[in-house]
């Protein structure tokens, strides 16, 4: 009987297409053609006719209408039966053969009017649904026909990367049906559909595969952005049908479960970013987290500890998603757990960034969250170790962010951790991190830890009661005669009341000294510190006798009255006192510097001073002196580095947009000699003298690597300010030499003092001595400098790092071509 | 907007009484001849003539212990002067003369100001600070017999100020404590009607307007507090107005109810008006604390004067607010 069918369907088809294929009359060809067309869908030939048809010859008929493309029959055909006998070919017959010849069709053909004609059918074959039904079709296969592996994989290919195919030869006149954007959201409607239809036909006892719709999915997602426009479409629904319907359930895992491996992350990772919400995540996956290894791996480690790009609603997604079943709960504890270990480890501090860290840190928290009391005092011991690690090694951190960011998870872990009682609690520190992560952290108690509120509350409980009772006005009593009878009187000005002081300002530089040594008095000494800086800078010829000893005076002055400003003043005076005598006063701190018993403050303190010192010596004596904001320029780089540089691009873009009439005719600025660059050498060299000789009190090279940073950064300030003075080469030389030793210190911020000292000498040694000093170590530094814009965990260094680079870069090049010039 | 007035300066200033000013009180209801009375530091009381702006006559009774309260008796033409010497010397300054009639022994170390009720029942009672720091005596003046004696039950440290006045029920006392706290006395009944905790500090100093059932105490922090006493005779906060420097020494509300005057312990006089304590002026004359502010009883409304001692020796005297 097969064979019977087999060869009469052969016999019928082999003239009509032998007519088609060779036929000059149209009318013959248009008989051979409908001839052929009985056995199409829908056609009047049997069942098993059809299907042999479809099976041997339709893929032949198909090439031989596009090879009579350029035929004379085909453009005599009038328009509406060249789409009836040509068009309906394609969209009547087995879809994936029609889509194989069409897109082979497409590619092979060069530019005029069949390639047009086929890209329309292409466009009709889309519209009419017909790659939904190839899908279909090939679920309802599950046994049948062996496909063969390769035309499934062509298949598979050729619908996945459908718009690059055609537009890798339409190029600019790709029709909007099959581009990315509306091709992939088509193609998630169709794979719905065939979802549905599965369902369907599940209720109706049929069995089905999803195989072909799963390996779909998968490959589209691995090809990249067509992935993403796929599931922006399908988890929506899919979250949606199976909130109600179990079955869709059932599907949805069952889909996921067939996707192969090797292409599971990219569907898993697509999904999961459209998905919101840990039940949905739940709804659409099952528990294929604990089936699938490669998942689990995704899940549990991947997406919370290798990346760290993702959005916290992700996180908080995927936790949820391992908290919300009974069965994958030991996963959370597992995820809690290494999570943990990440948080808790030293090295990862270090050489991790900052972003990392944070979601790292979240991570933990949100992690902790989901945790019951139960499972919470079975990891007990283990989160008591994290905690206890993580925070004192980020409390020994050098950047602030990190260290916050431990007290603030260090308390929450202890609210859950600990009873009431026993808590660990941090008094101070504010900033803008802390909101965000502790927000992470839904609380019970009333929350120390959200700054912001905690600050307001602070400020309403400090006012005095009597303020608040203001208000409290008894009702009944103010009668409008009352009201008005205040107004007729008309206050005087009371501009003139102000805060009275008791002691009166010193007036004299030696007055000020002997208050601030041995004044007991706040007030008194509160005055001098805040005149003192006036005081010297007014009476240049008296502060030079008491230099030294003043500087010693201010140096060790304590804030013993919480004077407001305390520390710029005293800073402000200090430097008023190096600026005035020098050499004395500088000789003085650095030699302090490296002597005992002194605080990290107060050796942090002598390198502020002499920075804003130098910086202050080397700008021109203005007549009028810039209103003293450079204290806060070296004093805290990270926390000012921020408001610093919106401030000069804002500065920076007043000064592009003004035009300033008076321009031309201002005079010419008045050349006056370097203040700083005869003393450069008394601030540098004696801070270089003693760094690798521990004591007691203070280790340069072991644990004070804060001191080092800064010290680092300042003789990096020095050098630059030095820039054009003689002794700059000197200076780049000696500071070249240290800072090479400690290029790979551990802490970020002393490597980021050594590459902005590095920058620092760049800019500011001559060129040729720079290069004759670094000819052994040039390929070298430049291969340091490479490597840490590459790879260092730090931002700000790896900015440095570049920056240094193309200065040095920039030196070679003029320090190459200037003597070519001369020969 | 108009810029505002600058502050007036004082009409006239009184040197000459060689010695921190005390107190201060007004006599000018003898017409044509208003007087000032002052009480200083080294124990003498010094006669004004306003109108000559000259010390008429010094009055030295207290053995030079400063003079810290002087008042006039209207009913009896008598004077008062409490001194720091435990003390309260009865003058009688008729006709020329000056002589103590007698005095009454309060036992009293503080800086209490003594308090005179002189009601329409010919029935002159003057209130004393006693022995017991926080003991407050009531007599009849005339006839010199104790009516009550006043102790409060709770620990509200030493009398710090008072101010006798009276009510329809009778005669009525505010006092001020250490502890900060106002109460007021039913004093025929000799018991405490209401506890007020008006001040985080010693109340200084206070003042009651009879008519508004108002009053308003000071403390040497830097507000001052207004409060009422309601139909149930209960002590009610109102109001109250923060000041640029703490330590208020006396508070003096002016007869016709517009306005309350502050004495400074920086030496600043501070006018607020009285219905809102709204800040009216800062009078600044005085080089040391102002201890004393008084205002005049003037007849004449026009005439009614401010007058304001200080520890710098001085007392200014001011028209400030009088012009309607």
């Amino acid at each position: 009987m097969e064979l019977h069918t087999d060869l009469e369907v052969r016999q019928a088809v082999a003239p009509c297409l032998r007519i088609v294929s060779s036929s000059r009359d149209s009318a013959e060809v248009t008989e051979a053609l409908r001839t052929i067309i009985h056995y199409l869908e829908g056609g009047n030939a049997s069942a098993s006719e059809k299907a042999e048809f479809n099976r041997a010859n339709y893929t032949r008929v198909l090439q031989v209408l596009v090879s009579s493309l350029s035929s004379d029959w085909f453009h005599s055909l009038p328009a509406q039966e060249r789409r009836e006998l040509w068009d309906g070919f394609f969209l009547r017959g087995p879809p994936d053969q029609a889509l194989l010849v069409l897109l082979d069709t497409i590619s092979s053909t060069s530019d005029g009017s069949g390639l047009d004609w086929t890209v329309s059918v292409l466009e009709s074959f889309l519209s009419a649904g017909r790659v939904g039904m190839l899908l279909w079709s090939r679920c309802l296969e599950t046994n049948g026909r062996p496909d063969s592996v390769q035309l499934r994989e062509t298949i598979l290919t050729r619908l996945s990367s459908l718009p690059d195919l055609t537009a890798n030869r339409l190029r600019t006149n790709t029709p909007a049906r099959l581009l990315p954007q509306q091709y992939y959201t088509d193609l998630a409607r169709d794979v719905l559909n065939t979802l549905e239809n599965t369902c369907r036909a599940l209720r109706a006892g049929q069995d089905c595969s999803l195989g072909f719709v799963a390996q779909l999915l998968g490959k589209v997602c691995m090809q990249g952005h067509g992935g993403e426009i796929t599931c922006v479409t399908l988890a929506p629904r899919l979250s949606s049908l199976t909130r109600s319907d179990a079955l869709w359930r059932r599907v949805s895992c069952k889909l996921l479960e067939n996707v192969p491996d090797r292409w599971v992350e990219s569907v898993i990772t697509a999904l999961i970013h459209h998905l919101h919400g840990a039940s949905a995540l739940s709804r659409v996956m099952g528990n294929l987290v604990l089936k699938n290894k490669k998942v689990q791996f995704v899940l549990t480690h991947k997406v919370l500890l290798l990346q760290y790009q993702h959005p916290t609603q992700l996180l908080r997604t995927v936790l949820g998603y391992l908290a919300l079943d009974h069965d994958r709960r030991p996963l959370l504890k597992q995820v809690l757990r290494s999570v943990c270990q990440v948080w808790s480890n030293s090295s990862a501090v270090r050489h991790t960034s900052l972003d990392q860290q944070l979601y790292v840190s979240k991570a933990l928290l949100l992690c902790v969250n989901l945790l019951n009391q139960t499972e919470i005092q079975e990891l007990r011991e283990e989160l008591l170790q994290c905690m206890l690690g993580g925070v004192q090694c980020r409390l020994d951190s050098s950047t602030e962010h990190v260290r916050r960011m431990g007290m603030v998870v260090g308390e929450c872990l202890s609210q859950k951790l600990d009873t009431p009682t026993s808590q660990l609690q941090f008094q101070n520190y504010g900033g803008c991190l802390l909101p965000v992560l502790s927000s992470y952290f839904p609380s019970d108690r009333p929350q120390p830890e959200s700054s912001g509120q905690s600050a307001e509350g602070q400020s309403m409980m400090s006012q005095p009661p009597a303020a608040s009772q203001t208000s409290a006005k008894p009702a009944g009593h103010s009668s409008d005669s009352e009201l008005d009878s205040d107004d007729e009187l008309t206050p005087y000005d009371m501009s003139a009341d102000q805060v009275k002081q008791k002691a009166t300002p010193p007036r004299y530089v030696r007055d000020c000294l002997e208050a601030l040594m041995s004044s007991d008095d706040p007030e008194r000494v509160e005055l001098s510190l805040q005149t003192a800086e006036e005081l010297l800078r007014k009476n240049v010829s008296t502060a030079r006798e008491v230099s030294v000893q003043f500087s010693k005076v201010l140096l060790h002055l304590e804030d013993r009255y919480s004077t407001a400003g305390f520390h710029t003043l005293r800073q402000s005076a200090m430097v008023a006192l190096a600026v005035i005598h020098t050499q004395p006063v500088v000789e003085y701190l650095t030699t302090e510097f490296y002597s005992l018993n002194y605080s990290l403050r107060q050796r942090l303190d002598i390198l502020e001073v002499l920075a804003l010192a130098a910086q202050e010596l080397s700008e021109p004596i203005t007549e009028k002196k810039a209103v003293s904001q450079p204290v806060a320029r070296a004093v805290t780089l990270e926390q000012c580095g921020e408001v610093e540089h919106w401030r000069q691009v804002v500065e920076k873009r007043i000064q592009s947009k003004t035009r300033r009439i008076s321009k031309g005719a201002s005079q010419p600025p008045k050349a006056a000699p370097n203040r700083y660059a005869p003393v450069a050498a008394y601030f540098f060299f004696p801070l270089l003298r003693n760094y690798d000789r521990p004591q007691v009190t203070f280790d340069l090279l072991g644990s004070d690597h804060l001191v080092l940073g800064q010290l680092v950064h300042t003789l990096g300030l020095l050098m630059h300010l030095a820039v054009n003075a003689p002794v700059a080469t000197q200076m780049g030389k000696a500071l070249l030499d240290f800072v090479w030793a400690i290029r790979f210190h551990a802490d970020q911020m002393v490597r980021r003092g050594v590459l902005f000292a590095v920058c620092a000498v760049f800019l500011s040694m001559p060129g040729e001595n720079l290069l004759l000093e670094l000819s052994d170590d040039l390929v070298e530094t430049r291969a340091w400098l490479a490597d840490v814009a590459e790879s260092d965990p730090d931002a700000d260094c790896r900015s440095l790092a570049v920056q240094s680079l193309v200065l040095l870069e920039k030196n070679l090049k003029t320090h190459l071509q200037s003597p070519s010039m001369e020969t | 907007m108009v810029m505002a007035r600058p502050p007036p300066d004082p009409l006239f200033t009184l040197r000459g009484s060689a010695a921190p000013v005390n107190t201060l009180q007004f006599h000018c209801s003898t017409a044509g001849r208003p007087l000032l009375y002052s009480g200083s530091e080294k124990g003498c009381v010094h006669v004004w003539n306003l109108n000559n702006r000259r010390a008429e006559r010094v009055l030295e009774g207290h053995d030079g212990a400063s003079v810290i309260w002087v008042s006039t008796v209207d009913s009896t033409d008598a004077f008062l002067s409490q001194g720091r010497d435990m003390r309260v010397c009865v003058w009688d300054l008729h006709e020329g003369r000056s002589a103590v009639t007698h005095s009454l022994r309060t036992g009293s170390v503080g800086f209490c100001q003594c308090s005179l009720l002189e009601a329409e029942t010919n029935k002159t009672l003057l209130a004393l600070p006693a022995e017991h720091t926080e003991e407050i005596k009531v007599m009849e003046l005339a006839s010199q017999t104790p009516v009550r004696s006043l102790i409060p039950d709770s620990k509200q440290g030493m009398l710090m100020c008072m101010k006798m006045f009276q009510a329809e029920s009778g005669p009525l006392l505010c006092a001020g404590y250490e502890d900060g706290s106002v109460v007021l006395w039913d004093v025929s009944h000799g018991r405490p009607l209401s506890c007020l905790k008006a001040h985080p500090e010693p109340v200084m100093c206070l003042d009651f307007d009879t008519d508004r059932q108002k009053g308003i105490s000071g403390s040497s922090d830097k507000t001052l507090t207004s409060w009422i006493i309601d139909s149930q005779q209960n002590l009610q906060m109102q109001n109250s107005v923060l000041l640029t420097n703490p330590g208020v020494s006396q508070l003096c509300i002016r007869a016709d109810g517009k306005i309350v005057a502050a004495a400074g312990w920086d030496g600043n006089v501070r006018v607020f008006g009285w219905k809102r304590l709204k800040p009216l002026a800062v009078l600044q004359h005085h080089k040391d604390l102002v201890h004393s502010v008084a205002f005049s009883n003037h007849p004449e409304a026009s005439q009614r004067l401010m007058a304001a001692g200080s520890k710098d020796q001085r007392i200014s005297v001011w028209s400030i607010y009088s012009e309607s």
